[in-house]
């Protein structure tokens, strides 16, 4: 699956890169291409074939604003914001910055509404109110709220809150001890806060909500901890729980009914959640919500992924196991579930599918199709019927090599005998590692290039899976999978692709994980940053690298761009590694805690030469 | 170290080195109460025990520490014990009292839940990782294998 071989229009843009970006020395020590980023393709003709391509939702709010995690409900990241441009990027630099007080992983984005600025820090969780119209950027409020400190050992992978989001004045998000706050963003008073996860069962919360008509949509953390994950309706005025929905269990808890039509027959049956388990297994099968959510309002349906099934050793729960590792269309008023897509059914690899879905309408096959693109941990790219769950296309977009493709009758991967885990067996590099093609970091799309621009890992893994005994509030993995970079020396790649033919167009090799989310804008232009602390400006047609700018700490939030006060385009981002990457890949990032030294970890060598853990927001404008 | 002392005319506050100071009548202590306090350390019976260890090393895995503490206790949601640096104390009277008692930040309360027994065996195994000196970080040098989750 290795795409190596260079178009001549690839090597002349590569020629381009590597002439303007002398700065990136970001180089691992097995990088056997060089520390520069470079451009590869599948594709010789680096256009896409893509034409009427468009967001299935409008952006929230005025084009200047970012009032939702994902800018609107389809999970786009795209702004019409144009004043940044492929010719003027180089001009870019910072204008402000601002310490969010808190180190460790900084995933997620801050929001702007009207002139202020609305940024959510990880554990502990505060929040504060930016005045953009002064200068100085003092803050308006900051809301530090009551959280469990025993929620950050519960935390699997680093105790990160991936933002929040903003309806009808208020501020909404998650804490990590489990709790849904409302916050009156005129005045930073919490208007309401209600319990939703239960800690002591390993329940955390680190996702971004939305509101749908009136309704906070949040879901739990967890599935390393054997919880029975779920997705929940708050009534946004009130905070009192409106629907709750089990990703596992029978279909009372699961909402299925009579709306349920999965597209393909292994979907269909009934109490599947909880008949495609051995026993009682269901009851500590993970399928958690930790993802982001998407939202096609004319079809009144709510997308979410699911996390992988517990434990990891696959012995110990036999069957299909749903609805873990699927991707779920569920009513938006009620929370029943419309169809399923199981996309890595029995998964035993850790492949969560919790990626965004992000929903546009695209040409395929000479036809527009209402679809949701994902990119999942898998490493298959899926073009999916939104309105159906069919799969139009799957795709790999890494090197993979546990499965040789998707079997379209059936809607399952083949998968490659000698990559199967099991219990005790010790079974050796499969790609994608657990952390997947892609992890939480966020793809954007522009209708301007009907592309997607997807930041992805290239890492593989050998898995030995181990019998374990779920004991609540501890985890429930039974397995050990050290990870290595993947073929091609490089370990992680920013891509664009064109999700009609299921091509990449160009790629941008980086010596670590991308773990950072993509923002594409109308200039022309896509923002991503990277692992060892690089915020870089690309030309969305060729990727090319305009401009970088070094951060200090790693990236791994997600881009977004507004206009300021003064009515110039500004674009944001977090600087501050962490997440899976940081706490537990990296290993030796911190420098802050001296009773835990650690060591530097295989998979990420020498990242602590680049990157300690930080917290710093910066805004860069022309 | 005294500075709080310093700006208090009072006597009745400890000061390192002079804890009797604590005391405002020291006539009323009983005859033959020792002016020194000596530390009287808890014993571990499993202390440097080989086969005890090793049973603590199947303990570790069993109760799930390992994914918390990370392979051969390398560090992750919890923290490090490869390093001789300790938050709450390395004595083994310390590191039992993590154990039972559990610690704010996520770390559970395992007493009454396994017997004390057990916790001492998982002390002397938590006890016999800290070896490392990491206080030097070279990026020459070699790495340990991690895993995420
Ligand atoms: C759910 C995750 C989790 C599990 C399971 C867990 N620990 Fe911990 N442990 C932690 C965290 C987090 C801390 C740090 C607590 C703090 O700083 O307040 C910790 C702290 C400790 C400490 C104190 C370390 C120091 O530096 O002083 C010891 C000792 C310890 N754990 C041993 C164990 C043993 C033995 C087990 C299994 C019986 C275990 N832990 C299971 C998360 C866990």
């Amino acid at each position: 699956m290795k795409r190596v071989l260079l178009g001549h229009a690839a090597i002349a843009t590569l020629m381009a890169v590597a002439a303007c970006n002398g700065g990136d020395k970001g180089a691992t020590a097995d990088s056997a291409s060089g520390s520069e980023p470079q451009v590869t393709s599948g594709a010789a003709t680096g256009t896409a074939s893509t034409s009427g391509a468009r967001i299935a939702v409008a952006h929230a709010g005025p084009p200047g604003e970012w009032q939702m995690p994902a800018g609107d409900y389809a999970s786009s990241r795209y702004s019409e914001l144009a004043s940044i441009t492929p010719q003027n990027a180089a001009n870019l630099h910072v204008s402000w910055a601002f310490s969010t007080g808190v180190l460790r992983g900084h995933e997620g984005q801050p929001l702007v509404v009207g002139n202020t600025m609305y940024v959510v820090t990880p554990y502990p969780n505060v929040s504060y109110a930016i005045d953009l119209a002064q200068t100085g950027q003092p803050l308006k409020w900051k809301f530090r709220p009551d959280n469990s400190q025993q929620a950050i050992g519960r935390a699997c992978c680093d105790v990160v809150n991936r933002g929040a989001t903003y309806a009808d004045g208020r501020i909404f998000y998650n804490l990590l001890d489990g709790h849904t706050v409302a916050i009156d963003a005129v005045t930073g008073n919490q208007v309401w806060r209600t319990k939703m996860g239960d800690l002591s069962r390993g329940e955390t919360i680190t996702m971004a909500p939305i509101v749908v008509k009136g309704k906070v949509i949040v879901g739990s953390s967890g599935g390393e901890m054997g919880v029975r994950g779920w997705i929940a309706a708050l009534d946004a005025a009130t905070g009192k729980e409106v629907w709750r929905a089990y990703n596992i269990g029978p279909d009372k808890d699961v909402k299925v009914g009579p709306k349920f039509k999965p597209f393909y027959a292994h979907d269909r049956g009934k109490d599947l959640g909880a008949t495609s388990w051995p026993g009682d297994t269901w009851k500590t099968g993970g399928g958690a919500v930790w993802g982001w959510l998407s939202y096609d309002p004319a079809l009144n349906l709510i997308y979410h992924g699911t996390s992988n099934p517990g434990p990891w050793n696959e012995n110990q729960r036999t069957g299909d196991n749903k609805w873990t590792a699927s991707i779920l269309a569920r009513d938006a008023d009620t929370g029943e579930m419309v169809w399923a897509l199981q996309v890595t059914p029995h998964d035993m690899w850790d492949y969560d599918a919790v990626n965004e879905n992000i929903l546009v309408d695209l040409p395929i096959k000479g036809q527009m199709r209402k679809v949701l693109v994902h990119f999942d941990r898998n490493g298959f790219a899926y073009t999916i019927d939104r309105a159906t769950g069919e799969i139009l296309l799957a795709e790999p977009f890494v090197p993979m090599n546990w499965s040789t493709g998707i079997d379209m009758a059936t809607g399952r991967p083949n998968v490659v005998e000698t990559k199967k885990t099991a219990q005790d067996k010790n079974v050796k590099d499969i790609c994608p590692s657990l952390e997947g093609g892609k992890n939480q970091q966020p793809a954007a799309f522009s209708p301007q290039t009907g592309l997607f621009y997807v930041p992805t890992n290239n890492l593989c893994m050998d898995f030995q899976a181990r019998a374990v005994t779920y004991i609540a509030g501890t985890p429930f993995i039974g397995g050990n999978a050290p990870e290595k970079g993947g073929p091609g020396g490089y370990r992680g790649e920013f891509i664009a692709w064109d999700a009609t033919t299921g091509k990449k167009i160009w790629g941008i090799k980086e010596p670590y994980p991308v773990w950072g989310g993509a923002l594409a804008t109308a200039g022309g232009v896509v923002f991503y940053g990277t692992l060892d602390g690089w915020f870089k400006a690309v030309d969305a047609r060729s990727g090319k690298v305009l401009w970088q700018f070094k951060v200090g700490s790693g990236v791994v939030g997600n881009p977004v761009t507004y206009t300021g006060p003064d009515g110039k385009q500004y674009v944001a981002i977090y600087a501050g590694i962490g997440g899976d990457m940081g706490l537990l890949i990296a290993g030796d990032v911190a420098a802050n805690l001296p009773y835990d030294v650690r060591e530097r970890g295989t998979t990420l060598p020498d990242i602590a030469r680049w990157t300690s853990w930080g917290g710093e927001l910066f805004v860069f404008s022309l | 170290m005294t500075s709080a002392v310093g700006t208090d005319t009072g006597s009745n506050y400890f000061v390192a080195g002079d804890s009797l100071r604590l005391i405002e009548h020291p006539e009323i202590l009983p005859a033959g109460f020792p002016l020194q306090i000596k530390p009287l350390p808890i014993k571990n019976r499993y202390e440097g025990d080989k086969g005890a260890i090793a049973n603590g090393a199947k303990l570790f895995v069993g109760y799930n520490c390992l994914d918390c503490h990370g392979a051969d206790g390398s560090g992750a949601m919890g923290p490090s014990f490869q390093d001789g640096r300790w938050h709450f104390g390395g004595s083994p009277g310390d590191v039992f009292e993590s154990i039972y008692q559990g610690r704010p930040d996520g770390m559970p309360a395992w007493g009454g839940r396994i017997s004390n027994e057990q916790i001492w065996i998982l002390t002397a195994y938590v006890r016999s990782l800290s070896s490392k000196d990491l206080s030097t970080e070279n990026f020459t040098g070699k790495t340990v294998e991690r895993t995420g989750h």
